[in-house]
């Protein structure tokens, strides 16, 4: 329960707002980070946090595209191919980037790891290919660096994996 | 008081009253429709549709001088708009100008709907919207003829999705208007719907628990637009244009809901007019547009196959099937021998026409025994006396006003007065709520009071100090019977009428008492001398002759000792029961479906029901079978039809003078009008057609002197070591043969239960959901056992009508012992 857990995490997010329903969102992504995506279980645990309906949560972790609704990869990357992005070759290396991990539009690789889709503007466009993984931006990319940050993403990921075995998962 | 306007609309001017809304004000006051689809007058504009766009303008006046700015020709400048606006969000005031039919107004109106339709399936040949499809009309009137849409990128979504047991979304007609999630959060107060992702992926969506289950589900698919919502009974039942809509009033509850019965002639069901769905009638003095899901769904009772088709006589101790004329016989030799000593009891659903022929046969035999079923309600002398005022709206409460529900858990006993009282409340008026337990009413209330068991009258008594309720501009008091003895009941209603007096409440518009009977004319029973503590003086000392119509009597352990103690029962039924078994002759009666008559509701308004379907086997009305039997004592043959029977009461009881047919039938103006004739919101919602019917006026408002009585309560049932005080309660849902016989509502009924406070549950080792026996006053039930800690210490709380068998419908002390779960033997 994210109540128990993150008890004192949920108070600061309530001492922002005057009413406790605006705080649906930061709650969301307190949600998101915990479960790893917005589980049905999450919008009713917030819909009594906050006094409404589970429907009304799940109906705002739907309209915001940065809420995820289905399980997806440890590593979640948007790239954008927008006309601008397309013009500096975005689109073609969107291609590559799917080609390399083996998988199609939207999809997730089969350990886990990636989640990869293509999205609408993120207002980088002097600075494409880019990307958004987890919320952080990945400019100037191309096919070389972006087949380092994988393999430093997967290393992260062991890193993470090893920690989590033992026991002493360091702190993100 | 709202100041009149000046506004041009297409470059005619009209007065309009300031403020209102334009969609309202252009189809009221100018005739002119502005085509819509999301807006609907019972709920707040959102502008989400588009479909309204006008193109506004203002006049132009000098800033200095104040002066209206003119052209050459002397004509006002106007300022017009660069874009088109809404018109369903913009008010009227003075100066505006609206144009509605320019060029670019109507291109606009093609491109929403090339927009709306670019996904929209083509069902329409299938589809129970087709023929009153607001978006198939105004697709006609001012759509494009062609897509430019590729077919192929149509999208393809859930056809079925159930988002109850009863109502079913098509994501694919669906248009995204969200007038099911408003109403849901503006009129219900229950948001368990609500829009999913967005864009052209715009879905209505529920994942709550449980899902879309309200009492007022079936509303929401009267005013969708399109074919989205669909009630799992009406779907795929008929076309729209086969139907014939027969006006009616639901003979479910105290409201008098008015409602059309939408009738077909109908194959699957042998060829007879059957009723395919109810609709909701406007009346905005009564129910607006709209009706409970009992209403809607609870129908089928009335071709139900387990009716009574034909008379029954008791022959050698067996009721056997006879003619009704031999039927007649033995009822009229019995009556013959027992000269006066002749009793009445009428039912909820007993018509006005049906009591004044039983009132016409007592007099006849000289008796004065006129009961109301069921026995435990006070007397109507103080709703008589200040009853909510006559043309008085509950719509019309807010700030400043006051709405205190006493008694009564309104949800489950008038769920359109929950409705009217909630939206009351939200409008500003001090809502308060008093009961000896909690009830949903209560979410909405400025205050809640809880009181014990016998509290309720003190409660009452000491309001009249109450400054909220004193101060109140308007104040309307509901007045229920939940936890009351029948004598309590009656005080209570006094007292309600003493706090109506002493804070200057009564006689005025608005203002006044609602009691909340059990029944659909248990108004008009009392208005026609029936009384509930005549049959309680019955079920004491039975007389000879016992007429029983339409009450199921033996539903009490005194009912049924009163049948039982009765030389000769007459029962006049609809369905066999408990009450026709233990009758020497039992007479099938027609039901509202199938006969003209008359209901007086609670707020004393007297409505007419018309004929819409053929008699099932050989009933009859009751008021004609009633005369029949008085024939053969001598009376003059029965009156020809009910408007006859309505003529000699409208002459007879003072109170309806006038009441004629024709007069009932006329309907009153309704602003604004929804009903489908106009046609012009959408929905499906009947017009007016067949009477909103008369309300008698309270004594209080012809300037009666009104003068108030102390009251006392009575004393309240004490439990004794070892037993608690078992509570009837009203449910909206229950298993009487006029509701049970619906089988789509079967899964919302719920299982015999009793709900106890976790602490008695304790105490007497009841289990939630073990099964245990309740047992008083000679009678016992087996119920499952509902821990529930919203429930009073020390009563048992026992919904009425759910499990098989006889028990007192007053508080009684009782005993609850668990029952030992049968352990299966190998």
């Amino acid at each position: 329960m994210l109540k128990d857990k993150y008890a004192d995490r949920i108070e600061k997010i309530f001492a922002k707002y005057a009413d406790k329903r605006s705080a649906v969102m930061s709650l969301l992504y307190l949600a998101q980070e915990e479960y790893g995506y917005v589980t049905e279980d999450a919008c009713a645990e917030i819909a009594a946090l906050i006094g409404t309906d589970p429907t009304q949560v799940r109906s705002i972790a739907g309209f915001y595209t940065m809420f995820r609704e289905e399980p997806k990869g440890r590593y979640w990357l948007q790239v954008c191919t927008d006309l601008p992005c397309a013009l500096r070759g975005a689109d073609k290396f969107y291609e590559e980037l799917l080609q390399e991990l083996g998988i199609e539009d939207g999809g997730t690789t089969p350990d886990g790891m990636f989640t990869v889709e293509h999205v609408m503007c993120l207002a980088a466009c002097d600075r494409a290919p880019m990307l958004q993984c987890n919320f952080h931006y990945h400019e100037h990319l191309d096919m070389d660096t972006m087949r380092a940050l994988i393999a430093q993403w997967r290393a992260e990921a062991g890193v993470l994996a090893e920690a989590a075995a033992v026991g002493d998962a360091p702190a993100e | 008081m709202t100041t009149t306007v000046t506004i041009h609309i297409d470059g005619v001017p009209y007065a309009v009253p300031d403020g209102m809304n334009l969609v309202d004000a252009a189809r009221i006051y100018a005739g002119v429709e502005i085509p819509i689809f999301c807006y609907h007058p019972k709920m707040k504009p959102v502008g989400m549709c588009r479909m309204c766009l006008v193109d506004l303008g203002f006049e132009v006046r000098d800033r200095a001088t104040g002066e209206l700015a003119l052209n050459p020709d002397g004509t006002p400048q106007v300022r017009w708009g660069r874009k088109l606006e809404t018109g369903c969000t913009t008010t009227v005031r003075a100066g505006m100008y609206v144009r509605t039919r320019t060029e670019q107004v109507q291109e606009a109106r093609r491109d929403v709907l090339e927009f709306l339709l670019s996904s929209h399936p083509l069902d329409c040949p299938v589809c129970d919207k087709g023929g009153e499809c607001p978006l198939q009309n105004l697709t006609m009137r001012h759509g494009p003829g062609t897509s430019r849409m590729a077919y192929d990128d149509k999208l393809h979504l859930d056809k079925h999705v159930p988002l109850g047991d009863l109502i079913y979304l098509d994501r694919e007609r669906c248009i995204q208007c969200a007038r099911c999630v408003r109403f849901q959060d503006e009129v219900v107060g229950d948001d368990v719907l609500a829009f999913h992702e967005r864009g052209r992926r715009l879905q209505i969506i529920t994942t709550s628990t449980p899902g879309f289950d309200t009492y007022f589900s079936g509303n929401t698919t009267d005013i969708c637009p399109v074919g989205a919502l669909t009630t799992a009974d009406f779907r795929f039942g008929a076309r729209p244009w086969e139907l014939t809509n027969v006006p009616s009033i639901s003979p479910h509850g105290p409201v008098g809901e008015n409602i059309a019965l939408s009738m077909r002639l109908d194959r699957d069901s042998g060829g007879v007019q059957v009723i395919k769905r109810v609709i909701p009638r406007q009346n905005e003095d009564v129910n607006e547009i709209w009706i409970s899901d009992k209403t809607r769904f609870g129908h089928h009772f009335t071709l139900s196959p387990d009716r009574l088709r034909e008379a029954l006589a008791r022959k050698r101790g067996e009721l056997t099937p006879v003619a009704l004329d031999d039927a007649l016989k033995a009822a009229a030799k019995a009556l013959k021998e027992a000269g006066n000593s002749v009793g009445f009891i009428g039912g909820p659903m007993t018509s006005n026409e049906d009591f004044f022929a039983l009132r016409e046969l007592a007099a006849h035999v000289g008796s004065r025994k006129l009961g109301l079923w069921p026995a435990t309600l006070g007397d109507a002398a103080p709703a008589a006396e200040v009853g909510i005022a006559s043309g008085s709206r509950l719509t019309e409460l807010g700030k400043g006003d006051a709405v205190l529900v006493v008694a009564s858990d309104l949800e489950e006993e008038a769920p359109i007065w929950f409705l009217q009282a909630k939206q009351a409340a939200d409008r500003g008026a001090a809502l308060i709520v008093a009961n000896l337990r909690e009830t949903k009413l209560d979410r909405y209330a400025s205050r809640t009071v809880r009181y014990g068991l016998g509290g309720a009258v003190g409660f009452l008594d000491g309001a009249a100090s109450d400054e909220t309720l004193a101060q109140a501009a308007n104040l309307v008091v509901f007045v229920g019977n939940e936890g009351l003895g029948a004598d309590e009941h009656g005080v209570l209603l006094r007292a309600a009428a003493n706090l109506l007096i002493t804070t200057g409440h009564a006689g005025r518009r608005n203002n006044g008492l609602i009691p909340v009977w059990p029944g659909a004319n248990t108004q008009g029973g009392f208005d026609l001398g029936f009384e509930s503590a005549a049959t309680r003086a019955m079920l004491q000392s039975a007389p000879d002759v016992l007429i029983v119509v339409g009450a199921d009597v033996a539903e009490t352990p005194a009912g049924a000792a009163a049948l039982d103690a009765a030389k000769f029962v007459i029962a006049l039924s609809l369905f066999p029961d408990a009450t026709t078994a233990k009758a020497d002759v039992v007479l099938p009666i027609q039901s509202f479906a199938e006969r003209d008559g008359t209901f007086t509701n609670a707020m004393r308004r007297v409505q007419r029901f018309y004929t819409a379907q053929g008699p099932v086997g050989e009933s009859l009305p009751a008021w004609q079978v009633i005369g029949l039997l008085g024939q053969r004592l001598g009376m003059d043959r029965p009156r020809r039809s009910a408007a006859l029977v309505m003529k000699a009461l409208a002459e007879s009881v003072k109170l309806y003078a006038g009441m004629s047919y024709p007069a009932l039938a006329e309907a009153a103006v309704q602003t604004p009008p929804i009903g489908i004739s106009p046609g012009f919101y959408g929905g499906t919602a009947a017009a007016p057609t067949g009477g909103t019917g008369l309300q008698w006026p309270s004594k209080a408002e012809s300037r009666a002197k009104l003068s108030v009585t102390p009251v006392e309560a009575p004393q309240a049932v004490h439990a004794g070591a070892g037993e608690l005080v078992i509570v009837p309660l009203r449910r909206l849902y229950d298993r009487a043969p006029e509701f049970f016989a619906s089988a789509v509502m079967h899964g919302r009924i719920p299982q015999p239960f009793v709900a106890l406070h976790p602490s008695d549950a304790a105490r007497l080792g009841a289990v939630d959901g073990g099964r245990v026996k309740l047992s008083a006053g000679g009678a016992s039930l087996d119920v499952t056992a509902v821990v529930d800690a919203t429930a009073p210490e020390g009563l048992a709380l026992l919904p009425q009508r759910l499990a098989p068998g006889a028990f007192p419908q007053e508080p009684v002390a009782g005993r609850v012992e668990p029952v030992a779960e049968a352990v299966a033997a190998d």
